[in-house]
């Protein structure tokens, strides 16, 4: 049985986008997904905190439909690379539960946030 | 420190899953030190409580909110 997971990867800022985009084919390939995997990246990004030396940092999402059984493999390719400052899979949570919000409910639910943001 | 709300902000906008990397929904359930604000301040409801509980705890670890906000060492 598949599963849709999220990954975050934490990729090593001083990385050439070229050896992430390289990285991060060799990992998916590995996974053998169903259908594609989504990437989004969300480019250099100042951590909250210092991890070792690294104030910054590399990220990119991942979302992926795929089979437990390939994780262990994925997961242990991304532990051994120092590239990696840091990685998080979890399983997506539209899986469980009700379907996701449609656009427009998304679109009052963002009016809504801000409004409230006003008032602090 | 916020007033205390009538109702869950999460339920007013009927959210249903908690984001762990919306670091400015997030960023308003933590107090001023990074702790994560007592549902008793935020009015959030128990289910929510537990789902931003585990938020937060993931975008702590991401580094996307600090753990702790304004310690000196």
């Amino acid at each position: 049985m598949s599963r849709d997971y999220e990954a975050v990867y934490i990729f090593d800022s001083t990385l050439e986008d070229a050896a992430i985009t390289d990285k991060l084919t060799r990992y998916h390939g590995m996974l053998k997904a169903d259908g594609e995997v989504k990437t989004d990246h969300w480019g250099r990004r100042q951590l909250a905190y210092p991890i070792g030396p690294r104030e910054n940092g590399y990220y990119v999402v991942a979302r992926f439909n795929t089979d437990p059984k390939t994780l262990p493999e994925y997961e242990r390719a991304l532990k051994l690379d120092d590239g990696v400052v840091r990685y998080l899979v979890t399983l997506h949570e539209n899986e469980v539960g009700a379907p996701p919000m449609s656009e427009e409910e998304l679109l009052a639910a963002r009016r809504r946030e801000e409004d409230d943001e006003d008032e602090d | 420190m916020r007033r205390a709300q009538k109702s869950c902000p999460f339920c007013e906008t009927r959210v249903r899953f908690i984001d762990y990397k919306d670091d400015r929904t997030l960023g308003r359930f933590i107090t001023d030190h990074g702790k994560i604000l007592p549902s008793r301040l935020s009015g959030v409801c128990a289910r929510h409580q537990r789902q931003l509980s585990t938020a937060v705890k993931r975008a702590r670890y991401l580094a996307i909110i600090p753990y702790i906000r304004g310690h000196q060492a």
